[in-house]
């Protein structure tokens, strides 16, 4: 099977150069990254790519907000949000992603971020550390599972409670979004093992001893410049079915299409499909 | 002066007219003959969604004089952040005022979506802050603060937002409270400096009004009698520590006269299928579902029984989604009471009436062009 290639979006903001007052300047007024946002979401989706990927960037645009807008711009891309589970209840985040998930056809995952650095966990007002943080993505996914697909659900738990909770139909019609997980500790991998889709791993990662039963390995894969054959046989070495490409020259938009265009034809025609 | 009208997006999808309860358009009676967004095209689903008919309610909206849309929060309906984020692209100058209930986002992440939102749409996102309607319904969405805490966590959470918003030129805001701890947080280069999203504030109960004293740019209220209206904008005014501006909310039933937008009321009531549920949200320790219907205890059944004042109706809690009272009658009589609400100190509206997207062509075209800009005065 061909690995599907999610890239990830640009939502830190880029500068855009003043014109000279000798070019007429009829450019709408700036908006930060979402000037190129839907572009390159358009792009991968253009080129057959399987996604792309908000990523949680603290100096950059919020993920959630990014993907409403990518899901819109977008025909047949996932398109993946990542958030660190203190952002909002478990059933908030169910509630918000059911009407992503009814307005783009279900094409929207998950990638909860637990492992954040710790300075950057506190600006963000979460201050748990260390093991407890993944007992409580495990409570947030369990929690928002259950409302997802029960009509009564009650949960009481360390960190979160519900009673009688269930979005219901038609708000929870869709599937439950695709779920990324990622991290090398037993921590992480238990995590996975209980709630992930894809569990993703780095460059150099043991996928083969690390992968949890049930899970697809995914793969994190700075693109470079690397030739398109070398990024092709580096994805078919590591075993992975699924691929998050970040695109290291900051051109996401090129990147999209170098992967539609040259990348993806080289795996379809070693695989025969 | 100026008036800001915005027309609210049914959230619980929309209805066909009031003579049919059933939400016909945005998949929320799918097996009803007619649905659409999503629809059926030759056996096979069509690929429209909510959003998709969303979306030509907020354009229509937007060309036809309102500033914006309320986006509700019920936990049967949609989700207004999601709508938001989704429709940003689809309208130029349409305001989102969206609602939310502080406890079920972090502030930080509040600060972190509304700057995004306010970048992705050029500074069009308004906040509609609601406390909670409480009982089973709080527990539903997993929060268990009681009534009068919730007010304190509203107020305490919009004070961490301001201090996120601003934290850039604090060398990071910090914050140990009650229900919230955040260490040195601010928003990235590129998404500060944007307009800190207006607050309209909703709640009846003195807790609500003495939090609106400090964080509402306008004080969100359901219509009710006028009097009853006048009485609560006093309290709110003895309150607050600033002159507070006002907000109503209002379904607007108009036509060409008075006969015939009675008429049409008057098939809708005699048609009118027997309620289920409270519509989630709005029941529980609300105060102001309560002063609401308390004001139609003895109105009996007759469907002019409900007009409590001229042109002011009752019963629309019967008919759909949402509060019981509206402005009935011929485009001029509702832009007279619209006038009027404009005398007791209302300078904006949220106006709504089913099916969404006819009836905001039809306000725009007919009813907000009658306004008058000195109460009492002809336009």
């Amino acid at each position: 099977m061909t690995a599907e290639f999610h890239l990830t979006l640009p939502v830190r903001p880029a500068p855009r150069p003043a014109l000279p007052g000798v070019v007429t300047d009829r450019r709408p007024p700036a908006r930060g990254p979402f000037d190129v946002l839907d572009q390159v979401a358009r792009g991968a989706d253009l080129a057959g790519l399987a996604g792309v990927v908000a990523p949680f960037d603290p100096a950059g645009a919020d993920a959630l907000v990014v993907a409403g807008g990518a899901l819109r711009a977008t025909r047949h891309a996932v398109v993946t949000a990542a958030f660190h589970p203190a952002a909002t209840t478990p059933v908030y985040a169910a509630k918000l992603s059911a009407s992503l998930q009814r307005f783009s056809g279900g094409r929207l995952g998950w990638l909860p971020v637990v492992d954040l650095d710790p300075a950057v966990a506190r600006a963000h007002g979460d201050v748990l550390t260390g093991p407890d943080r993944y007992a409580r993505a495990d409570e947030f996914l369990t929690v928002a599972k259950g409302v997802w697909t029960q009509e009564k659900f009650t949960f009481e738990g360390r960190f979160y409670d519900v009673l009688d909770g269930g979005l219901g139909r038609p708000l929870a019609e869709r599937p439950f979004p695709r779920v990324f997980l990622s991290g090398t500790s037993d921590e992480a991998l238990a995590l996975s093992a209980a709630h992930a889709d894809v569990h993703l791993f780095d460059p150099g990662d043991d996928v083969a001893a690390l992968l949890p039963d049930g899970v697809r390995a995914g793969l994190r894969l700075p693109l470079g410049d690397a030739d398109p054959a070398r990024i092709a046989d580096e994805v078919r070495a590591s075993g992975a079915s699924v691929v998050v490409a970040v695109a290291h020259d900051g051109d996401e938009l090129r990147a999209a299409y170098r992967i539609g265009e040259h990348l993806l034809p080289l795996l379809r025609e070693e695989d025969g499909s | 002066m100026t008036v800001d009208v915005y027309w609210r997006i049914h959230m619980e999808g929309d209805q066909t007219s009031l003579r049919r309860r059933a939400g016909t358009r945005g998949g929320f009676a799918p097996d009803v003959p007619g649905s659409l967004a999503p629809g059926v095209r030759a056996g096979e689903p069509d690929g429209f969604s909510h959003a998709d008919y969303m979306a030509e309610v907020a354009r229509a909206a937007e060309r036809s004089g309102f500033v914006g849309g309320l986006l509700p929060s019920f936990p049967h309906t949609d989700d207004p952040w999601a709508a938001a984020a989704t429709l940003a692209r689809d309208t130029e100058t349409y305001k989102f005022m969206i609602a939310f209930q502080p406890g079920f986002l972090h502030p930080v992440q509040a600060a972190r979506m509304s700057a995004s939102l306010q970048l992705a749409t050029g500074g069009r996102t308004v906040y509609n802050v609601i406390s909670g309607g409480g009982g089973p319904s709080q527990l539903w969405w997993g929060d268990r603060v009681d009534h009068d805490d919730r007010y304190a966590r509203t107020s305490e959470f919009l004070d961490v937002l301001k201090g996120v918003w601003h934290g850039h030129e604090t060398g990071g805001f910090t914050h140990d409270g009650r229900f919230y701890r955040v260490e040195g947080a601010a928003l990235p280069d590129g998404l500060t400096g944007l307009p800190l999203p207006e607050v309209y504030f909703s709640g009846s109960s003195p807790a609500a009004i003495e939090a609106a004293g400090r964080h509402a740019d306008r004080y969100l209220s359901w219509l009710e009698p006028f009097d009853a209206l006048a009485e609560k904008f006093a309290a709110v005014r003895r309150l607050s520590p600033a002159p507070p501006r006002f907000a109503v909310r209002a379904e607007i039933l108009a036509r060409e006269t008075d006969e015939e937008a009675w008429d049409e009321l008057r098939r809708a009531w005699t048609g009118r299928t027997a309620r289920t549920e409270d519509g989630g949200g709005d029941s529980g320790d609300s105060v102001g579902w309560r002063r609401g219907r308390s004001f139609l205890a003895d109105a009996g059944d007759d469907v002019r029984g409900l007009e409590v004042q001229p042109g002011l109706w009752g019963g629309f809690h019967e008919l759909r989604d949402g509060p019981p009272f509206g402005l009935v009658g011929s485009y001029e009589r509702v832009a007279e009471r619209l006038d009027e609400l404009i005398g007791l100190g209302v300078d904006a509206f949220v106006l709504a009436g089913v099916p969404h997207l006819e009836e905001a062509r039809r306000v725009g075209d007919h009813v907000l062009p009658l306004l008058s800009a000195t109460p009492g005065v002809p336009a």
